[in-house]
């Protein structure tokens, strides 16, 4: 149930994003290779979500796989940018979680925060939400699957949600903290300014002191 | 002989009496003093003299509020003013009742007083009322409780006055006849006298009162229900809820409490029938004043509540979470809702309670698999040129699987409904007919054993025609049928010829 | 007539296997406006399901084998542990042949979301949703819409007492229902594509239960009917599962949108 391609004047448009996206996906693995090779370069361990080929488009309109992330440490979460009563709070649990560890920690760690709901939070939405609560990008990164692929990430997270008629979202909320290789460590979903000392402790041991 | 008696009746009240005198063990002393000789004095000392002061209006509060403590320390003269309304109201979603009521709510207005009050007691029933309506309040000593002297009718009041002599929790209730039927309609509610010295003090208390109700329409049936007297009278109620309504104390209008409060309910049934097994699922009662009397259990989890009775509870909430108010006869919480909620906010204490910990595989012991399942999938899948033994054996599997479902595992049929292939004459007539109606189905009139059916049996077609061989043989040697044998040739040929009573089925 | 249609079909089932077997493999069910047994609160009238196709029968080992031996990366011994748990496929006696406990037409059990999933991918097809599900077992042999009559309760009632040491009768057994569909109900649990929707907390005594901030603005899901255990007891299978799970009971069946504007 692919879209079908639009024909004509776009094509080209097209293709010229395609290699360009495709450019800047090589840079980032090269970098991502270079910074830490000696996880990457190692078979992906077999419990590890990024076994799941997903590939993400990001608050700065960058399209790269997930696996790309591996190599640091990563805290993840799934959202909605229109979302009412919760998703703020994710913010507010992600900030929390950062707030624990020393500058140098969280340059060792990445957040990401998934989107539920594709259709409706391209780059943009995504990036005012991030403007919006002053996510540093260098550490923050809001972005969505492919619409086929939420139900796949949400049940590798181990995420349970309903879509409303309304375009809204029920849903569970959770912090995942994954290891370099993408291995689930620890879940809270405690979610909130008061982060679950317990989910802490295990974020601290992950990104070392 | 009598003498003896006289004197061993002598020596074992002694006996007993002895350690009382000896002063033994102190607690054991004060707890078998208390329930044999220690009480309130009942009605006869209830009177705690003439009213002092002037007269108070009571304040009166809608489900599930309660108002606050009396702190009075002399009796008082109390005025209460209570309507009676009659007004339509939702049941449940979608489904409204014509509920006759104290006050407007369902349960009515609680009352608070203190023993030794004189109450003077006025009750109005409202000139849009249908009914005249009275008033029974199971705190009054005298004459129908005060029904006798409250009789109103529309557009009137009338007034009485009694002094509260018994301390307690007690339900009052209209006793205008039909009384089950007013009381069903909703009309009761609670008074509470309170002892002298008060009850101890807690950080929140609430109103919550069963009943059961009685619509001609089923449990959801949407749109006007009226009363049905009926099912009233054979106590089969649609709806057993709390405060009046289906998710009355659910939701937004869930009770609520912080982690540390003490929590009283103050809880009655109206009935008109039924008694509740109240309980509070994930709470324990650190004490229950059983039937709302002057004495308390301790550490209870369900407590009986008479129909036209009431109990007090107070439990100390732990850790957070939603607690679920039940009677705990359990269809009437999941089915016809007798459900509320107690929503407990604050810190989590997993010292107390530490929620799921950890959720992992369970392999059990069974590392092998069934052999005997294994054997029984292998005979019901055999084909082809089979014993008799085989072939029962196959047709007994699959019938099982598909067959008894309607027809019951010993071919027993439901009656009415699907018929019996037990002994069936239907089969004695034509063994044949068991093939065939396999395969083809059955519709229209057909008389098995002496009773008529007429349902509509569709096609088995999906059945190969060694399975069909198979049940048709195990169905034709079973529970006294005329025995024999079908192939899965006969079954094929069967299949190629439609009687005229073939189902369309699909 | 029906003589002449049965010549017709027997000169056409040939013909069927040349288009294909997914031509009689799958039934085309109309959809429309469905009150589910599920209180939602945002579709208090009903449900629209846009018209689908459903398989017949649960996929059965024979045609999961095909598949594991197509698409190698699914054998039971080389799958990444986070698409299925330890026991996926556990009934097999290798992990690329059957036996007598697991025979071919047996539906397949002990598949996770992910396999199951992957499976209908790969015949062009999908999970169905729990709502098509729902709507197609709320039939039986003659009626749309089955799920008011007790005698009907009843019979799904004794399908779930009976024992599950028994051995899985074949894919197929039970009579179709009014669409064509069979083995609905008795056979196996099967997979939705949105299992994880059904929210409701793991205590369902709750129902009503404040608190709105557990699935991020509503409350867990409650049911409308509630006399209707076919629907509840599968909730409450489904609710319990993760996507990695599988169990001696679940299996799946893939579905398909109809061609005009097929969106997930």
């Amino acid at each position: 149930m692919r879209a079908q391609r639009a024909k004509g004047q776009h094509t080209m448009r097209r293709w010229n994003l395609a290699v360009g996206a495709m450019v800047a996906l090589a840079t980032t693995i090269l970098v991502g290779t270079l910074a830490f090779a000696a996880p990457a370069a190692a078979p992906l361990p077999r419990d590890s979500v990024y076994q799941l080929s997903v590939p993400l488009t990001d608050q700065q309109a960058r399209t790269a796989d997930w696996r790309t992330r591996r190599g640091k440490p990563q805290l993840m979460a799934m959202f909605y940018t229109s979302c009412q009563y919760v998703c703020p709070l994710i913010v507010d649990s992600g900030k929390a979680v950062e707030h624990q560890l020393t500058p140098a920690q969280q340059q060792r760690l990445g957040i990401l925060l998934i989107s539920l709901d594709p259709a409706r939070d391209d780059s943009a939405a995504l990036k005012a939400v991030a403007v919006k609560r002053k996510l540093d990008p260098a550490r923050w990164t809001l972005a969505a699957p492919r619409a086929n692929d939420v139900r796949a990430v949400a049940g590798v997270l181990g995420v349970r949600y309903r879509a409303l008629s309304d375009g809204e979202f029920n849903h569970t909320t959770a912090l995942i903290l994954l290891d370099r290789d993408g291995r689930i460590l620890a879940r809270t979903e405690k979610v909130g300014s008061q982060p679950d000392p317990e989910f802490i402790a295990a974020v601290r041991k992950a990104v070392g002191p | 002989m009598k003498q003896a008696t006289r004197i061993l009746a002598i020596a074992v009240a002694m006996a007993l009496l002895l350690p009382a005198c000896s002063g033994g063990d102190a607690n054991k002393d004060k707890k078998a003093d208390a329930t044999a000789t220690e009480d309130s004095g009942g009605s006869a000392k209830g009177d705690l003299g003439p009213p002092q002061g002037e007269p108070i209006k009571a304040t009166l509060t809608a489900p599930p509020q309660v108002p606050p403590a009396t702190g009075r320390k002399a009796p008082a003269k109390v005025i209460v003013e209570l309507d009676v309304i009659e007004k339509d109201m939702p049941i449940s979603e979608g489904v409204t009742y014509t509920f006759w009521t104290f006050g407007g709510t369902v349960p009515g207005s609680f009352i608070r007083v203190r023993q030794g009050d004189t109450v003077e007691f006025h009750l109005r029933n409202l000139p849009e009322s249908k009914m005249p309506h009275n008033i029974d309040l199971h705190g009054v000593t005298g004459p129908g409780g005060g029904a006798a002297s409250s009789f109103t009718a529309p557009g009137h009041s009338s007034r009485f006055t009694f002094k509260a002599l018994n301390a307690g929790l007690y339900v009052y209730h209209c006793a205008t006849a039909p009384v089950g039927m007013h009381v069903g309609n909703g009309m009761y509610g609670l008074i509470l006298i309170e002892p002298p010295e008060g009850l101890p003090p807690v950080d929140k208390e609430y109103y919550v009162m069963q009943g059961d109700f009685y619509t001609t329409g089923k449990y959801h049936e949407k749109g006007h229900q009226p009363f049905d007297m009926e099912k009233a009278i054979e106590e089969h109620p649609t709806y057993v809820l709390f405060n009046g309504a289906e998710g009355s104390l659910t939701g937004d209008k869930a009770l609520t409490a912080k982690v540390g409060d003490n929590v009283r309910l103050f809880v009655g049934n109206g009935g008109p029938n039924l008694v509740s097994s109240f309980h509070v699922i994930g709470e324990i009662f650190d004490k229950v004043w059983f039937e709302g009397g002057m004495r308390f259990q301790e550490n209870v989890q369900t407590t009986l509540i008479p129909a036209g009775g009431a109990a007090i509870m107070d439990f100390h909430v732990e850790v957070p979470g939603s607690y679920v108010l039940v009677d705990h006869s359990i269809f009437r919480a999941f089915n016809k809702g007798a459900l509320a909620i107690l929503k407990a906010d604050g810190a989590e204490n997993k010292a107390i309670y530490s929620g799921k910990e950890v959720d992992y595989v369970y392999l059990g012991d069974r590392a092998q698999p069934n052999m005997q399942a294994v054997t029984t999938a292998a005979a019901a899948a055999k084909t082809g040129a089979l014993s008799q033994e085989e072939q029962i054996a196959a047709g007994k599997a699959l019938f099982g699987s598909t067959c008894a479902t309607c027809h019951q595992p010993e071919g027993q049929g439901l009656e009415g409904v699907f018929p019996p292939l037990a002994k069936s004459d239907y089969i004695a007539a034509d063994p044949k007919r068991v093939p065939s109606v396999m395969l083809h189905g059955l519709v229209g009139p057909v008389k098995v054993n002496g009773k008529d059916y007429n349902s509509n049996m569709p096609p088995m077609s999906q059945l190969t025609d060694d399975e069909v061989a198979n049940v048709a043989t195990y169905v034709l040697n079973s529970w006294g049928n005329p025995g024999g044998k079908v192939t899965a040739a006969e079954a094929a040929a069967i299949r190629k010829q439609t009687p005229a009573s073939a189902s369309a089925g699909h | 007539m029906r003589r002449r249609l049965a010549l017709l079909l027997l000169c056409a089932l040939p013909l069927a296997g040349l288009a294909g077997v997914a031509a009689s493999r799958y039934v085309g069910l109309p959809g429309g406006t469905f009150r589910s047994a599920l209180k939602y609160e945002d579709a208090k009238q009903g449900v629209r399901i846009a018209p689908f196709a459903l398989m017949r029968k649960p996929v059965t080992n024979g045609e999961f084998l095909d598949f594991v031996k197509s698409h190698p990366e699914w054998q039971r011994d080389r799958v990444p542990a986070v698409f299925a748990e330890p026991r996926y496929l556990s009934h097999w006696p290798t992990p690329t042949t059957l036996g007598p406990t697991a025979r071919p037409d047996q539906p397949v059990v002990w598949v996770s979301w992910f396999a199951a999933n992957a499976y209908c991918e790969s015949v062009g097809a999908r999970l169905p949703t729990w709502s098509e599900w729902e709507y197609a077992a709320a039939a039986d042999e003659t009626r749309k819409d089955a799920r008011k009559d007790p005698a009907w309760r009843e019979r799904i009632l004794s399908w779930y007492s009976r024992p599950s040491n028994e051995a899985l009768p074949r894919a197929g057994l039970q009579a179709p229902n009014v669409y064509g569909v069979q083995d609905l109900h008795g056979l196996v649990w099967e997979w939705t594509d949105d299992y994880s929707s059904l929210l409701v907390s793991g205590d369902n005594r709750n129902q009503g239960d404040a608190d709105k901030a557990k699935f991020c603005g509503a409350g867990a899901l409650s049911m409308d009917d509630r006399e209707n255990y076919a629907v509840l007891m599968r909730v409450a299978m489904l609710s319990s599962l993760e996507a990695s799970n599988a169990t001696t009971n679940l299996g799946f069946r893939c579905a398909r949108s109809a061609p005009r504007g097929n969106t997930r």
